[in-house]
């Protein structure tokens, strides 16, 4: 079985975000990037997948910049085989994503493919869903469990008021919820075989995809700074600013 | 930060170094030039027909220290430079980094004109005790010098630097490499989430790191490093070695420590040993499977160890030894010795001592040493635990011919040498581990803290000692990198290797003892991290070559040149 797993090249986690002066957007100079905490836990779910020779090969793939390389390089560093970077300094909103994504699972035909459920940067969540209706692939978001049933998958969902389990056939898309399972730490051994694995680049230009966003930003701004709070008199105060001025209850 | 902090962002905005490059170039000729005058005073002062004359250079110990500190200053200065320049080349830079530059610069010249703190209580002033002429500094005075010293000292700069750090953004490390970046990284996350969150309780319960917590670190690959591929490491080199041991030691100084031990031994046998040795220990030491333990101080020898007076006495083809070894970290957990004891007794000197591979049995903290002839107890320390010490006495101990590492008497001390390089730079590294740790629980705190209205990050005299952590563990870090690479390309670095221990052990107190200020009355609390890094910084001056030892080590090798 071979399963692709997408991954996003995104300001980590620990950076404190600063929107740029002209409110384009997010200062991305000089800060820290890693891989999206969500797609590490679909490449620690595929990893998982070939130790216990569920999986022969996996192909870790990326959509941006250059330096997208070294997010794969991570993802090959925790035991992936090879990776596959597609070149692109643009933008892409995720319905494009989706499209090369396609691409790369028509000439891939990964049995699996495995991405977060939504890139912490901008928080998105639609790229699994929109790849899967283009492939026509079975799809599970969300997944905190997956299990090979003989020829099939159980992925454990979690739903509001409870767990739900689906039993997918293959091909299928799966989307990895937080506690699916605790990445791993690459060792210096496995980040010293990583250099010796292959990764092609592929520019986007090649692939002759329609890519026009049909999305356009219009403004990004910090969120609000939080006020001092105020002391009231009473109990009664209290409800008043909350039914008028809060509108909460 | 609070926004209100008057600093004139115009200043720091207009300033742009990257077109001042040429100015600090000149600066640092300059002081090359200051140096070899003094070179040339000293050298008329201690050395005979062309030798380093004992008698004279003990005389004038204190101004030949004062200059081993001087140089330590000037090509950590160098470094620090080079890393600027590397990250403008490679577009890596950005203005934190240009800040960290002209501070160091401002701060470093003026100390090196005006006195340089040696220790807490002795300053080397260059004026007065090197023999040296105020027109010596003169190019400091030049319009464009000037401006730019100036600049560095300024509160715009201060704050700059205070603004990054608060925003979470901290200098480049400048690793140059994309294998040593994700090194880095993966440590970093495998200290924050596994070190940190037990560091302060193991060592406030003064406990062993846990055997699970070690068998992490191996299966990481932390004990393999610097082992040779052909037995079973990774050959990985010095400066993955450092970027390694500064992040474990960043979250606890004994799990960067850890690691000294697995590269003094390997480093031994490596060099040293025979075929032999190196198949039998050199694949297990690498996997974590044998612990090793340094055996070389004794109660009446530690900065002398030449004159050590353990003896190891022929007896057929075995070898005994008997005598008192002390300080002997990680002495009961651990199941090989490097031993180094007197072969000959007619030599009194380091000529005599022989080093052998003793292997014991792994022994725990209510039984240190459960073998026979081998007994000792504890010393309780104030801080750099996790591994604890032992004194050790060593009563009819037999080992085999086999077990003389090399099989060569008499080679102890000078392989013991080989190792010291290795050995130093990965002290620095633990150094910079440990003045980072201080830094980031400062920011932390000082973020934290309010008082008179506001978050005492927004204090100048607070701002002050958090910018100049940042800046002085950047300088250290270049400097002990600048050595690992030396050596990884097989550059002789002995100097340099001193010179980063030197300066990154001070470092390390200093930046321990600014962030425990910070912290105000609840870095005395034992409850705080901070207590915890005052004392575990404090040994950095002393294990690995005492200060005093180091800065006569660089002192000889830069008069001996
Ligand atoms: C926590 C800890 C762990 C250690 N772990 C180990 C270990 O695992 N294995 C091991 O073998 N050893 C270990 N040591 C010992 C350590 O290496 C010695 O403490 C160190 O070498 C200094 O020796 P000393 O303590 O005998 O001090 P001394 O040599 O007695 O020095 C005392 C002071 O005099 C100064 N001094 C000495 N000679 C001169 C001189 N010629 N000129 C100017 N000043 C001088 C020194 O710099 C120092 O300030 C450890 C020590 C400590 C504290």
């Amino acid at each position: 079985m071979k399963i692709l797993v997408c991954v996003k090249r995104v300001i980590d986690y620990n950076v404190k975000i600063r929107v740029k002066s002209d409110k384009t957007g997010v200062e991305k100079d000089n800060v820290k990037m890693s891989m999206n905490p969500f797609d590490e836990i679909a490449v620690e779910e595929a990893v998982k997948m070939k130790e216990n020779e569920i999986a022969k090969e996996i192909v870790v793939v990326s959509i941006g910049t250059e330096a997208c390389k070294e997010t794969i390089r991570s993802g090959l560093a925790m035991g992936a085989d090879r990776g596959i970077h597609i070149n692109s300094d643009e933008d892409l909103e995720p319905l494009n994503i989706s499209k090369i994504l396609m691409k790369i699972v028509e000439n891939e035909k990964p049995d699996i493919v495995l991405m977060g459920k939504q890139a912490i940067d901008d928080d998105s969540n639609q790229t699994g869903q929109m790849l899967a209706a283009l492939s026509g692939f079975s799809q599970a978001t969300f997944a905190s469990k997956v299990e090979k049933v003989d020829s099939f998958l159980n992925v454990t969902r979690e739903i509001d008021g409870g767990l739900e389990t689906l039993k997918l056939s293959l091909p299928c898309i799966i989307t990895t919820d937080l506690r699916l399972n605790e990445p791993r730490y690459a060792s210096l051994p496995n980040i010293m075989k990583a250099r010796q694995k292959k990764i092609d680049s592929i520019d986007v230009s090649t692939l002759g995809l329609d890519l026009s966003p049909r999305l356009s930003v219009i403004e990004v701004n910090d969120p609000p700074e939080r006020k001092a709070g105020i002391m009231v008199k009473d109990i009664d105060e209290l409800m008043e600013k909350l039914t008028n001025e809060a509108k909460v209850i | 930060m609070d926004s209100s902090v008057i600093i004139n962002k115009n200043i720091v905005k207009e300033f742009d170094l990257t077109k001042k490059l040429s100015t600090y170039k000149d600066i640092l000729s300059e002081f090359s030039k200051i140096s070899a005058k003094i070179k040339s005073n000293l050298k008329s002062k201690c050395i005979v027909e062309d030798k380093i004359d004992p008698r004279l250079f003990e005389q004038n110990q204190f101004i030949c220290h004062g200059y081993a500190w001087f140089e330590t200053y000037r090509i950590s200065l160098e470094h620090t430079f080079n890393w600027f320049n590397d990250l403008c080349i490679s577009g890596e830079s950005s203005k934190l980094e240009e800040l960290v530059l002209a501070s160091a610069f401002s701060e470093y010249s003026l100390q090196m004109r005006d006195g340089i703190m040696m220790s807490q209580s002795e300053i080397i002033r260059p004026l007065k005790n090197l023999d040296l002429d105020p027109s010596d500094f003169n190019f400091l005075n030049s319009k464009e010098t000037k401006e730019l010293i100036n600049y560095g000292l300024t509160e715009e700069v201060k704050f700059g630097i205070v603004d990054f750090l608060d925003k979470g953004q901290f200098p480049k490390l400048g690793l140059k490499d994309e294998t040593l970046e994700m090194i880095q990284d993966q440590f970093k996350k495998f200290t924050d989430d596994e070190i940190i969150p037990h560091a302060h309780e193991w060592h406030l319960k003064d406990e062993l790191i846990p055997d699970e917590t070690l068998k992490q670190m191996a299966d990481l690959g932390v004990f393999s490093i610097a082992i040779p591929e052909e037995f079973g490491g990774l050959g990985m080199g010095k400066t993955a070695m450092c970027v390694v041991t500064e992040e474990l030691s960043r979250g606890f100084l004994a799990a960067g420590s850890l690691g000294t031990r697995a590269e003094i031994a390997g480093e031994l046998i490596r060099l040293g040993g025979t075929e032999d040795q190196k198949k039998k220990y050199l694949p297990k030491i690498a996997t974590g499977e044998i612990l090793t333990t340094a055996v070389f101080t004794e109660p009446n020898t530690g900065s002398d160890l030449g004159s050590l007076s353990t003896r190891a006495t022929k007896s057929g083809d075995d070898y005994i030894i008997n005598g008192n070894k002390t300080w002997i970290t990680h002495g009961a957990r651990s199941d090989l010795m490097t031993v180094l004891a007197r072969t000959d007794s007619n030599q009194k000197g380091y000529r005599g001592l022989s080093m052998f591979l003793v292997e014991k049995p792994r022994g725990n903290c209510q039984n240190p040493f459960p073998m026979e002839g081998m007994s000792g107890g504890e010393i309780e320390v104030l801080g750099y635990r996790g591994m604890k010490e032992y004194e050790i006495a060593l009563d009819n101990i037999k080992v085999s011919k086999a077990d003389l590492l090399g099989e060569k008497e008499g080679q102890g001390f000078k392989q013991l040498m080989e190792t010291f390089e290795s050995a130093r730079i990965q002290t620095a590294a633990r150094a910079v581990g440990v003045a980072q740790s201080a830094l980031e629980l400062s920011l932390q705190y000082s973020k934290d803290r309010s008082q008179f209205g506001k978050e005492i990050i927004n204090f100048s005299r607070i701002a002050s000692k958090l910018a100049w952590m940042a800046v002085e563990t950047t300088i250290s870090r270049q400097i002990t990198l600048f050595s690992a690479r030396e050596k990884d390309n097989d550059i002789r670095c002995d100097i340099e290797a001193g010179m980063a221990k030197l300066l990154a052990a001070k470092v390390a107190w200093s930046n321990a003892d600014s962030a425990l200020q910070i912290h105000g009355g609840n870095g005395y609390a034992l409850e705080y991290p901070i207590s915890r890094v005052l004392c575990d910084a404090r040994i950095l001056n002393i294990f690995e070559g005492a200060a005093e030892i180091q800065a006569q080590i660089v002192i000889k090798g830069l008069l001996g040149k």
